[in-house]
This record gives structure tokens, C-alpha cells and sequence, in this order.
């Protein structure tokens, strides 16, 4: 039964743990010249430089944060030039009511510019990561689990084009992997 | 990890050559400079042709002194700032800023034609001869009242005497056959009118007490505005503040970097304790020099006018550009071939973090100092704001220090890429110093024009034609005597703390 079971079952990932920081930094150096692409690594904590050693491209994340900004910006500037210039005239101290009333629509146009790029950063990057999702099946790995205690993992998903089962494996411990899982899933 | 620079390897330092033939090109150029301009400043005065001329020319002076002593005043904070928060990754660029702030005496030393009692000073700040003056008037008029008072008092004591004399006599008269209840009656009164005679006679007017007190309310009518503000404004304490403040901020560069050049000698890791706990100590010192200094010298222009903001804006625009100064200043040195290896992208890129945050910042603190004067429309406030919306002054406002200021390089300096890359930092950064230019000038100059023309009533002049000149001239002057001070502490010690502690995570920082 068991049997059948797990013949339906395919290779998911690679899970290797590194003795160190630096040993993982180096690794990902090889994998990211090996030409990978469905890749991650997972530390206990952040290892500066790791973004150029995975080979990392600028994220597009800053794209959106500027397309909330301007757009908060445009909306608070949109609408309180219509209600209070264009609509409904409001004369404060005998201030002009005109393109230089904007001194005073500032604070908002401020807020607003905030409130709208945090808000863009916030779904933007659930966004880009695919979050929220309910499970994932690195959580299957006993060894993946190390990374947030004191596992150094790097994860090499079978979906990328250049995954080969024995050919990764000994890429894998070429680049001084202590142990590596074949996760399946 | 590979690759990683080592700070032993950095540890002889790296000596500048202190700029060679430039160095006293630069001299030569802001010395010959401001001699051109004390000639000329000498050869203007005493002609009524050329009054206005002549006297506008101390604010020339006085905006080129204060544009580079925000400059270096800037260099003093961010020596602070990174010795106070423990900084690790600007130790290669530390002793930039503690040479820029090195040459802070130097420029006290340039602004002494503006302190000496003089021309200068009273055309720069009126409040020294609107004080004289309403002083005098005031002494003036409390001596003829302290007159009118003795005058009165003398006719008091007279009336007084006669009145006596005539109980005394009622009671020689009646106490003839008088019962002992009337005697005892009788001689009280004569004692009571005694009594009031001789403190009449007693009063003193030739005290000083009494005089002082009409002084203060003479003084108090004729001009409120200085009368409130006497125990702030009035010579002997604006020239305490002004030793004090130059001692201050002098004292602090020079003991920060004093031990930074010794910890560059012996490796000696106290020097490094002490940096730090003695940045924390001299942080208060230093904001409190600096924004009294500002308000003695710019706000008080105008003495009727003021703004709580005026020390932080002040201070904005001098961290920001000290910061542009800086990485114009790296850059050249790696030009000339130094810091070549030392210094990275990764620093540049730190930095142009710091400009655009302090871009941000400018505009946050000049915007709320606009509005709330704006909003509030208070007429003792509003002032400073109407002359500079008054004529050219509104159109400069808008394009240089609006858009200029702050849109132009804010949005330059959002781009990632822009800020590791030197040569277009370099021009963000001379864009910056430019439009600080502009925001000095703006600051100073349109007080010159009404200040020095307020007294032809209708002939009142916005602008004084030709001293737009003498504002160029003064700031070429300034500017190369500063250029020199800087090289030349470039010159005296290694570029970099080359035995910081902390030097291996400044060389390999990432970010």
C-alpha cells in the first residue's frame, strides 16, 4: 500500500545543509555559475552579500512602491483640488483658492504618498513571494527545518530545467554540502 | 570568505600629498580676492553716491562666510554623528569629516570684519544702532523726568514745611489751658507733620534706582520689540556668544580629531572609547552652538522677526551639503589616484543614502517653517516670508529652492544605480551645493535691500544693483581660503584612520 503510494510521489527538491556561512556563501557562488534558476537559501540570520553570491537581480519591488507613492500622491492632490479648489471654493483667511492653495493640501499629499507606498509595499511583496499559501513541502524536511536553529540550506527544486537527480547530488556535495536530502512531495 | 580586505594590510594609511601648487593657487586666488574686495569695500565708503553700495557689500561677506562655514560645521556633525552612534562603515571616510570640520576656527577667524564694532556690523544688524538709539532717547527722557521729579518733590517738601510751621504755631496757641487728653492730642499731630517732612527730606533722588526704572520705561515705549528681548540682545552678550560659540565648536573638532590622529600613531584603543563617549557629550554642545549662532547672525537681520525652526533649518542645510562637499571631495582624491582600493561603491552608495535622506529632511524642515507661518498668518511672523515673495525674490523661491532644492535631487537620488555611480553622484552633489547657494543667498540677501534703503520711504529698494557682483567676488575670496585650510589638513595625516578598530568592517561593508 505504502509502496503505491510513494511511487506517485516525485522528486520536489534538494535540501543540503552547510557547515558555516561561509561555506553556504561559496556553494551558492557554484550554483548560481552552474547556470540554476528555482533556487533558494534559507540562514538563520541575514548574510550580507548573499544577493551578489546567489547572483540576484534588483528586485521589482521598488517599481511598485514608486507606483503606490505617485498614486497616493496624485490621489490626495486629485482630490483635494477638486473638493476644495474646483467644487466648493474654501477661503481660509483670505488664502487664495487656486494652484496656490497647495501649501496647505501638502500634509495630506504627505500622508497619502506614505500611506499608499506601504500599502504597496506590503501587497506588492505578498504579491511577489505568492503569499499567502496554506503549506509548502520544504516543511516535509526534518533537515530544512535546521535553518531557523542553526542549519545553513541551500534548495535546488527539481522544476528548474537543469535539475539532475545524481548530477545535482554530486554538485551538491562538491560544493561541501554536510548532508543533502532528496525531498520528494 | 575570500576576497575580504584585510586592515592590517591598510594599517601605514595613506599620506596626501596636501595638493601641491593648488593648494597655494587656491590661497592665492581667495586672498587676492578679498583684497580686491576690502579695496573696493574701502574705496565705496564715505560717498553718499555709494552708501547703499558700500554697506550692502557686508552682506556679501557675511553670506560667503556663512556658506562654507555650513560646510564646515557640517563636517563637525557628521565626525560627531559617526563617533556617537558607533558607525563602523564611514571609518575610511571619518578623517574627510574631521578635516572638513577642521577649518570651523579659520572661517571665525574670516567673519571678524562683520563682529568688529564698525560699518559692517551695524549695516548687517540693525538692531546695534536701533538699540543705541532708542537707549539714548530713553536716558534722554528719563533724565528730564527724573528732573521734573526732584522739581516736584523740591515744591513737596516746601508745601510740607509751611504747613508744619503753621501747626506748630496752632499748637503753641492751643495748648494754653488745654486738658491732658487734648495735649497728648495736639502733640501727635505735631509729631505726625514732623514725621512727614523728614521723609520728604529723606527721599533720594540722585540714586540710579529711580532712573533706571524711567530708563526701562522710556526705553520700553520707544522700542518694545528690543526691550523685551534686552537680556538677549544687547552687545556684551551677543559678543559672549559669539567667543563662546567659536570656542565651542573649535574645541570639539579639534580634541575628536586631535585623538583620532593619535589612535593613528599608537593603535591604542582608547582613543577610539573616548571619541565615542566624548561624540555623545558634545552633541548638545554642538546644536546649541550652532543654532545660537544662526540666530545671532541670520534671524537677527531682522530683529523683529523670528522662527523656532530657524536652528534646525539652518542645521539641515549644513549636514546635507557637508555631506555633497564630501563625496565631491572623495571623488577628487580618487581622481588624483588615492583611496583607490579603500574606499568602494559600497561607500558611495552609503552616502548617497545620507544626501537623500537629508535631501528629505531640508524639505521637510523648510516646508514646515513655510507653512506654519503660512497658515498662521501672524504679522510679526509673516514678515521674513513677505519680503521674500516680494519682486524676483518669489520667482527664486519656486524654481531653486521648491523645485531645485528638493524635487530635482530627490528624484535623482531615489535610483539605486545613481548612487554607485561617482560621476553622477558627483553631479547630484554639485547640483546640491549650488542650490545651497541659492538657499544662502536667499536667507541673507533680501534683507539687504529694505534694511539699507528703508529710510528714502518710497525710493525703497529690493534688490541694490552691482553688489550681486560683490557677492560673487566675496564668495571666490572665502572659497579659496577655505580650499587651502582644507587641503592643507588633508595634508597633515593619513587620508583614512588607518588603526581604527573597526577599520576591517569599514573596508569590506556591504549594504
Amino acid at each position: 500500500m505504502s509502496a503505491t503510494a510513494n511511487s506517485t510521489k516525485q522528486p520536489y527538491a534538494y535540501v543540503a545543509e552547510f557547515e558555516s556561512a561561509s561555506d553556504l556563501y561559496h556553494a551558492a557562488e557554484k550554483v548560481r555559475d552552474a547556470g540554476f534558476r528555482k533556487w533558494d537559501v534559507h540562514t538563520p540570520y541575514p548574510v550580507h552579500g548573499m544577493d551578489h553570491a546567489m547572483g540576484m537581480k534588483k528586485s521589482w519591488l521598488s517599481a511598485i512602491v514608486l507606483g503606490g507613492g505617485l498614486t497616493g500622491f496624485l490621489t490626495a492632490f486629485v482630490l483635494e483640488f477638486f473638493t476644495q479648489v474646483k467644487l466648493y471654493p474654501t477661503v481660509v483667511q483670505n488664502k487664495p483658492t487656486n494652484l496656490f492653495t497647495v501649501p496647505a493640501f501638502f500634509p495630506v499629499m504627505f500622508e497619502l504618498t506614505i500611506l499608499f507606498s506601504a500599502f504597496a509595499t506590503l501587497f506588492g511583496l505578498l504579491i511577489v513571494l505568492l503569499l499567502p499559501r496554506w503549506n509548502h513541502p520544504l516543511f516535509e524536511s526534518e533537515l530544512f527545518s535546521k535553518f531557523s536553529d542553526d542549519g545553513f540550506i541551500l534548495v535546488i527544486e527539481s522544476r528548474d530545467p537543469k535539475f539532475r537527480v545524481e548530477k545535482t547530488r554530486e554538485l551538491l556535495e562538491s560544493a561541501g554540502a554536510k548532508s543533502v536530502e532528496l525531498l520528494e512531495a | 570568505m575570500a576576497g575580504l580586505k584585510n586592515a592590517d594590510d591598510y594599517a601605514k594609511g595613506e599620506k596626501f600629498d596636501g595638493g601641491g601648487l593648488l593648494k597655494w593657487v587656491l590661497l592665492m586666488a581667495g586672498l587676492g580676492a578679498a583684497v580686491l574686495f576690502f579695496v573696493i569695500y574701502l574705496a565705496t565708503g564715505g560717498k553718499e553716491s555709494s552708501e547703499v553700495f558700500h554697506k550692502g557689500m557686508a552682506y556679501s561677506w557675511l553670506f560667503a562666510v556663512v556658506y562654507f562655514m555650513t560646510l564646515a560645521v557640517g563636517g563637525i556633525f557628521w565626525t560627531l554623528l559617526h563617533n556617537a552612534t558607533n558607525s563602523g562603515w564611514g571609518i575610511v571616510v571619518r578623517r574627510l569629516m574631521e578635516n572638513l570640520g577642521s577649518v570651523v576656527p579659520f572661517l571665525f577667524v574670516l567673519a571678524l570684519p562683520l563682529i568688529f564694532p564698525g560699518t559692517m556690523r551695524n549695516a548687517l544688524w540693525e538692531w546695534f544702532d536701533a538699540r543705541k538709539d532708542a537707549l539714548h532717547h530713553a536716558e534722554e527722557a528719563a533724565n528730564h523726568e527724573l528732573e521734573e521729579h526732584r522739581h516736584h518733590l523740591q515744591e513737596n517738601i516746601e508745601s510740607a514745611e509751611k504747613r508744619f510751621a503753621a501747626i506748630e504755631a496752632d499748637t503753641q496757641r492751643d495748648l494754653n489751658g488745654a486738658t491732658p487728653g487734648e495735649t497728648a492730642f495736639l502733640n501727635r499731630r505735631l509729631e505726625d507733620e514732623r514725621a512727614k517732612v523728614e521723609k520728604l527730606k529723606a527721599t533720594d533722588l540722585s540714586d540710579g534706582a529711580l532712573f533706571g526704572e524711567l530708563r526701562d520705561k522710556e526705553f520700553k515705549h520707544t522700542n518694545t520689540n528690543l526691550f523685551k528681548k534686552r537680556g538677549y540682545m544687547n552687545p556684551g552678550a551677543w559678543y559672549f556668544r559669539f567667543v563662546m560659540i567659536s570656542l565651542a565648536l573649535t574645541g570639539v573638532i579639534f580634541t575628536l580629531r586631535t585623538w583620532s590622529l593619535k589612535s593613528d600613531a599608537s593603535g591604542d584603543p582608547k582613543y577610539f572609547r573616548w571619541m565615542r563617549r566624548a561624540a555623545c557629550g558634545f552633541l548638545p554642545v554642538f546644536a546649541a552652538s550652532w543654532t545660537f549662532l544662526v540666530f545671532d547672525w541670520l534671524m537677527a537681520l531682522d530683529y523683529t522677526w523670528f522662527s523656532t525652526m530657524w536652528g534646525v533649518y539652518l542645521f539641515a542645510g549644513a549636514a546635507l551639503n557637508s555631506m555633497a562637499f564630501l563625496i565631491i571631495l572623495l571623488t577628487l582624491l580618487r581622481r588624483a589616484g588615492y583611496l583607490k582600493e579603500v574606499i568602494t561603491m559600497e561607500h558611495y552608495h552609503l552616502m548617497g543614502k545620507l544626501l537623500l535622506a537629508f535631501t528629505v529632511f531640508w524639505a521637510y524642515i523648510a516646508f514646515s517653517q513655510f507653512f506654519l507661518i503660512w497658515y498662521a498668518n501672524i504679522t510679526e511672523e509673516t514678515k521674513f516670508y513677505l519680503t521674500r515673495n516680494t519682486a524676483y525674490w518669489n520667482t527664486h523661491a519656486i524654481l531653486f529652492l521648491v523645485i531645485g532644492h528638493f524635487f530635482l535631487p530627490f528624484g535623482a537620488l531615489l535610483m539605486q544605480g545613481f548612487k554607485k555611480k561617482p560621476t553622477i553622484l558627483c553631479g547630484v552633489a554639485v547640483w546640491t551645493l549650488f542650490m545651497h547657494f541659492c538657499d544662502i543667498y536667499w536667507i541673507i540677501i533680501p534683507e539687504r535691500g529694505p534694511s539699507l534703503t528703508r529710510h528714502l520711504g518710497d525710493g525703497i529698494q529690493y534688490i541694490v544693483p552691482g553688489n550681486f557682483w560683490t557677492d560673487l567676488l566675496a564668495w571666490v575670496a572665502v572659497a579659496g581660503i577655505f580650499g587651502f585650510f582644507v587641503l592643507r589638513a588633508l595634508g597633515n595625516a593619513s587620508l583614512f584612520p588607518c588603526r581604527d578598530p573597526r577599520l576591517d568592517e569599514s573596508l569590506n561593508v556591504l549594504n
